[in-house]
């Protein structure tokens, strides 16, 4: 029966996206099968009572808002609303108190496929503090108690342990890693600099990275999340490629070529560097072997080509050029053949990303003077637009699940950081500090 | 069956390659063969065998990094380390506060000079008949000053991509440079840099605003 369950619940997982869209294929080459289960339900989950037992009040209902928070988000349950369908927890305690059958029962008849509860602790250690959660999970498919969790930490944790949590369960239903512990760089105007920050994917505990106090912008992450690259300026003269690891603020340069050098991006497995440097004349795009330090040029001709982004598993390239007067799509073999243009709608389409899964690309796209988001499939037979209204939108980036896009927007007055599901509804707003935030990043997941 | 193997399994087999699997990682990951080097990196740029490229870490993801451990029946506590492994860069070793100053001071020293910047129309290069007069002025000031070495800055208003508005800054600036060297100042004295729309001298939304921001700024490049 977990098999089944299994597998229905992944195929779901992938499907969510297509079937939101009502689009049902897709001609890239890495498409998985989305297409054999057009039905997909998101499984109904209930988060009742995180039940404070010790401490300050509102550890547990914080651990309990950021669950539920990060549970919606998922798009892989639907959280229902538990006392609306008249269940309540009592006694349930770990699955064993005398309650918990008549609540299980209740909720199996109620058609709540998860049932999860939890407590949470404040402890004083010395003039330490010490936070305890416990997290349990009933599946009303199996009718039992499928486990829990136990985390340990400071205070300064407490988000951390409901974000770990959520992502268990996406874990265990989807066997994906969830998407609740992901981050987003991007980048915040300090005075007349723009310096890289962090924050977690909820918009939540934002660390500064860079303090050069010039310009240090479009980050984008590395593979296995430890470093940054971005462009920045050595001097006033000329820009530069730069890199920052994480744990340890270090950054240094990877790319001094004079001239134009923007628009890095990490190939999946780390080992190129596309880039688009204007060195040799106008801006073109360069592959960099990051072993053997080998420089490719990809593109030849008078227009400027830029922004590339790279296919799931490696082999392609989509890019911007305006080698047809404005900007457009356009795709190629990592390796500079076979260039083909994937838009033609619009006279300007430009800051493709494409989509951990593959099936599709988002982009800027003008329509009455607006720059709004849109998405298109490799091969070019779909197309949908995302958001609407006024305000630039700008640098969409995906979530590791393909469920999401963050992206920046000016639609609120100043420029801020959304993010939005991957079929344009549940928009939300993530920055609400300062003038200026943009080009965010999504994180790889852990 | 084991169900977390099982799970691994299918993922790899249906394709999800780029997301770590943590969990099952150790058993199925460690294909490609290549060695986990992460040391001896972030030196500071200058060992790279073309000039101009830096050193580069192995930043292939690495197995079992913060992976997930499964939902457990009797559970044993996971401690979480405290906070984000994130740290700040030290500010005392960049140049960015120092490079904002001389700018201004470029800025400064060129407007006392009586150099005129350039105006472009929205989404254009190019350059106008009051941008010639503009840059005929600039030249006759270059020829008369033949020691001073000249920038040219390319602004965008805020419409438009970041990445897009570097390209048409360059194209704009790279505009204003050229018609310098038809009106006969030395291409040698002349370079070109793009701020894109990242340093606009007007923060506002709305035409007036936008107009002072498509601009070929024309600097009398400082020493340093």
């Amino acid at each position: 029966m977990t098999r089944v369950k299994l597998i229905s619940a992944w195929f779901g997982g992938a499907l969510l996206l297509a079937g939101a869209v009502g689009i049902l294929e897709s001609g890239a080459a890495d498409v998985f099968l989305e297409a054999t289960r057009p039905d997909f339900q998101k499984i109904s989950l209930g988060v009742a009572e995180i039940a404070n037992t010790g401490g300050s009040d509102w550890l547990a209902g914080r651990i309990e808002e950021v669950l539920k928070h990060d549970v919606r988000r998922s798009l892989v349950f639907d959280l229902v609303d538990l006392p609306g369908l008249g269940i309540q927890m009592a006694d349930v305690r770990n699955g064993k108190g005398a309650g918990s059958k008549a609540v299980f029962k209740q909720a199996a008849e109620k058609g709540v496929s998860v049932l999860v509860w939890g407590t949470a602790t404040w402890k004083a250690v010395g003039d330490q503090s010490d936070v305890n959660m416990e997290g349990f999970v009933y599946d009303s498919g199996s009718d039992e108690v499928v486990g829990g969790k136990r985390y340990a930490g400071s205070p300064s944790v407490v988000r951390q342990m409901a974000h770990r949590f959520a992502d268990e369960l996406v874990f265990r239903y989807t066997g994906e890693p969830g998407i609740a512990r992901t981050k987003i760089a991007y980048v915040a105007q300090q005075g007349t600099a723009r310096e890289l920050f962090v924050m977690d994917y909820d918009g939540y505990d934002t660390r500064q990275l860079t303090a050069d106090g010039f310009l240090n912008l479009m980050p984008q992450w590395s593979p296995d999340r430890r470093f940054l690259i971005f462009t920045a300026y050595r001097n006033r003269n000329a820009q530069d490629i730069d890199m920052i690891e994480l744990a340890t603020g270090k950054r240094w340069t990877v790319i001094s070529f004079g001239g134009l050098n923007i628009t890095p991006a990490l190939s999946p497995d780390g080992n190129f560097l596309a880039f688009a440097s204007s060195y040799e004349g106008n801006s073109e795009l360069y592959r960099l072997d990051t072993r053997t330090k080998a420089i490719q040029r990809l593109t030849v001709n008078p227009s400027g080509d830029f922004s590339p982004s790279w296919s799931p598993n490696g082999r392609e390239l989509v890019f911007v050029s305006d080698r047809g007067g404005g900007p457009q799509l356009f795709l190629m073999s990592s390796d500079g053949s076979n260039v083909r243009r994937l838009t033609f709608e619009g006279d300007y389409n430009a800051a493709p990303v494409w989509s951990p899964r593959g099936n599709w690309i988002a982009y800027v796209c003008r329509t009455h003077r607006e720059y709004k988001l849109c998405i298109i499939s490799p091969d070019g037979q779909k197309r949908m637009q995302l958001t609407t209204g006024p305000g630039v939108d700008d640098s969409p980036s995906w979530s590791p699940d393909g469920r999401h896009l963050a992206f920046s927007s000016t639609a609120d007055g100043k420029s801020h950081i959304y993010m939005i599901d991957a079929d344009g509804k549940g928009r939300e707003r993530l920055t609400f500090q300062g003038t200026h935030n943009s080009a965010p990043s999504w994180s790889p997941a852990s | 069956m084991n169900r977390t193997l099982w799970t691994c399994g299918s993922v790899l087999v249906m394709g999800i390659a780029l997301i770590s699997m943590p969990g099952c990682s150790k058993k199925s990951v460690q294909s490609g063969g290549d060695s986990q080097s992460t040391q001896g990196m972030a030196k500071g740029g200058a060992d790279g065998s073309k000039s101009g490229v830096g050193s580069f870490p192995d930043t292939g993801v690495q197995p079992g990094g913060g992976g997930l451990r499964g939902l457990d029946k009797n559970p044993s506590e996971e401690r979480l380390g405290s906070g984000t492994m994130l740290a700040k860069e030290d500010p005392s070793g960049s140049a960015g506060r120092q490079m904002d100053e001389i700018s201004r001071a470029e800025q400064a020293a060129s407007a006392a000079a009586g150099l005129r910047d350039v105006f472009f129309g929205y989404d254009s290069w190019v350059i106008s008949e009051e941008g010639r007069q503009s840059l005929s002025h600039d030249a006759e000031w270059m020829k008369s000053n033949p020691n001073a070495l000249i920038k040219v800055e390319g602004h965008c208003d805020e419409r438009g991509t970041v990445a897009y508005n570097f390209v048409l800054g360059e194209k704009r600036a790279k505009a204003a440079r050229n018609y310098l060297v038809e009106l006969g100042v030395a291409a040698n004295r002349l370079s070109v840099v793009s701020y894109g729309k990242e340093r606009p001298s007007c923060n506002e939304h709305g035409e007036s605003c936008y107009q002072q921001n498509r601009r070929g700024r024309i600097l009398i490049k400082s020493g340093k």
